[in-house]
């Protein structure tokens, strides 16, 4: 196409022949999908708003879950430790990324195995392997024993710090993705322009580097972020049932206190907390669009 | 294959940059291979280190049938909701670009990805409301299914969407303006290039379902249990080497299906490299 002015975005050109057929075609495509998500998202949701109104007591489910000081303490927890384990992710995720990029064949090889490894083995098994690490007899106090630095059981398990390295690990790859394609996309052009003038690394990381992979770091964080508020399993078996987070402490409501309309009214307030953080992360940078 | 201007412009930070990127891997394999390490003790704890060798905790597993049940337990419905997730997210991504307007297709993008984000505690509670409203649903794998397929689509719609953005997008009105009606369009000519992409995204959604506890904890019918679940309350109950024993071996049928798949993706790649290099 050779015009003069500049052309609207890719229009397609038969589309604007036929307008009526690309919305049948759209129609058709995209029903399936939307009324699925209202059936399997929308019902579900609103299921739970009924639950939470539905109260045995009489009182208001969103009070009673807001003055519950286990609610409270589990909160703090969730965001702390969802805050900490992101600002670790992603630090060490660009570092990941980048050793990954410039490692020579062998070690590189070696670096993607251990993603590929987490990745395809289940949050399960990589969590019952921390938990074997932390026991107080377990690998890691094995490991100091045999270094002579440690005589004393090791205290970790069940505590809240003992959640910290295994989330870390579990979430790695996330940040780690995503980096490593923005790593990739950076023009090897202005990169070898800058060692040509004379840029040392610093100022070469400052002005080329880190503005090309911030979208990513930030589009890999939220992503961390939002999936540490609701995890489940790590937490649960690592912190123990003194450390719950929020999500131990819903299912808890369920399982053994009996109280579904609680946990319905907790549920509500983590699926909105996090849903609002990621549509407004999502306003802000773009984050499906470094998915889709 | 090392990236030569990046590594150039990092200079002598190289080596601490790689000696942080190695401590960092120990993050993924040290676990690993202590939950294998502990599951050929000959002892019938679970200790680091194993006492002695004995691959006695696999025949355990093995001719259990409680582990056997939820295996297969967990494969059917893996099998049904992976189907159901491509279905979805590849009409997704093929709807998202139908859309003219840019508003409605973003907005349409972040719905498709939002279930990433999604609580899976605070979302199970809600399908166990629904079951509880309406009771036919108990006792049936249908609310567990329903959703597990959500929180796979994401997996199949990003990664059909960025095959999608591989494509030549002249090819679809080139064929409308010969003639072509737009099932057909869609089944010739936009659906054959996109299958490695749909294939990758299966085997996402396959292991995403495959892996996930959360759902049913609150949403199966008692009695049943699938293997992630079925390894929780064994990890609560009695942490007896079975546990890694049957880690070990879902582990390995992970990485040999998948690192087969991957194999069989790179070699694919390389052959159309060749090709478009012999025909160039």
């Amino acid at each position: 196409m050779s015009t003069t002015t500049a052309p609207p975005e890719h229009a397609a050109p038969a589309d604007r022949h036929e307008p009526g057929r690309n919305r049948a075609e759209a129609r058709w495509l995209l029903w399936p999908p939307l009324a699925f998500f209202v059936v399997a998202l929308g019902v579900p949701l609103a299921a739970l708003v009924l639950r939470a109104l539905d109260n045995e007591t009489g009182g208001n489910s969103f009070t009673a879950a807001l003055t519950m000081p286990v609610f409270l303490d589990a909160l703090g927890r969730t965001v702390l430790m969802a805050a900490v384990v992101t600002a670790l992710t992603v630090l060490l995720g660009t570092a990941y990324a980048t050793a990954v990029a410039v490692s020579p064949g062998w070690l590189k090889m070696l670096l993607i195995a251990a993603l590929l490894l987490s990745l395809w083995t289940s949050i399960m098994v990589r969590t019952f392997g921390w938990m074997l690490l932390e026991l107080p007899r377990g690998a890691i106090f094995w490991l100091g024993g045999n270094l002579g630095l440690m005589d004393e059981p090791l205290g970790i398990y069940q505590t809240a710090v003992a959640m910290y390295p295994a989330m870390v690990a579990v979430m790695l790859p996330f940040a780690v993705l995503p980096i490593t394609s923005a790593l990739a996309a950076i023009d090897r052009e202005q990169l070898n322009a800058a060692a040509v003038f004379g840029a040392g690394p610093l100022l070469t990381f400052r002005t080329i580097i880190r503005p090309a992979i911030t979208p990513a770091m930030i589009s890999g964080g939220v992503l961390v972020f939002v999936m540490a508020l609701g995890f489940y399993v790590t937490p649960l078996l690592l912190g123990g049932p003194a450390n719950m987070t929020v999500s131990g402490v819903i299912s808890g409501q369920l399982r053994t206190a009996g109280r579904p309309d609680l946990g319905a009214a907790m549920s509500i307030l983590l699926v909105g907390g996090t849903i609002a953080i990621y549509l407004v992360a999502d306003r802000l940078f773009k984050v499906s669009e470094k998915w889709g | 294959m090392t990236d030569r201007s990046l590594l150039r412009a990092i200079g002598w930070y190289r080596t601490p940059i790689i000696a942080i990127g190695l401590l960092a891997s120990l993050l993924f394999f040290v676990p690993f291979l202590v939950v294998v390490a502990t599951s050929w003790t000959s002892g019938s704890f679970i200790l680091f280190p194993p006492t002695g060798f004995s691959l006695q905790w696999y025949e355990t597993v093995l001719t259990d049938r409680q582990w056997l049940n939820s295996f297969w337990l967990s494969v059917v419905v893996a099998v049904i909701s992976t189907v159901a997730a491509v279905l979805l997210g590849t009409l997704g991504a093929l709807g998202l670009t139908r859309i003219r307007s840019r508003a409605l297709q973003r907005w349409v993008r972040t719905l498709f990805i939002a279930p990433i984000a999604l609580p899976p505690i605070a979302y199970a509670v809600g399908l166990w409301s629904v079951d509880r409203r309406l009771p036919f649903l108990d006792d049936t794998l249908v609310s567990l299914v329903v959703g597990e397929t959500l929180l796979a689509v994401p997996y199949v719609f990003a990664l059909v969407s960025s095959g999608l953005a591989g494509t030549d997008p002249s090819l679809r009105p080139a064929a409308s303006t010969l003639g072509a009606s737009w099932p057909m369009i869609l089944w010739r000519i936009e659906l054959p290039p996109l299958l490695p992409s749909i294939l990758g995204g299966a085997l996402f959604a396959f292991t995403v379902v495959f892996d996930e506890v959360v759902l049913s904890v609150l949403l199966l019918p008692p009695g049943t249990q699938t293997l992630p679940l079925k390894m929780f309350t064994a990890s609560q109950e009695a942490f007896s080497p079975e546990l890694t024993a049957a880690s070990t071996m879902v582990s390995l049928l992970a990485i040999l299906v998948l690192g087969g798949a991957q194999l069989a993706s790179n070699r694919r790649n390389r052959a159309a490299r060749l090709r478009r290099k012999a025909s160039a």
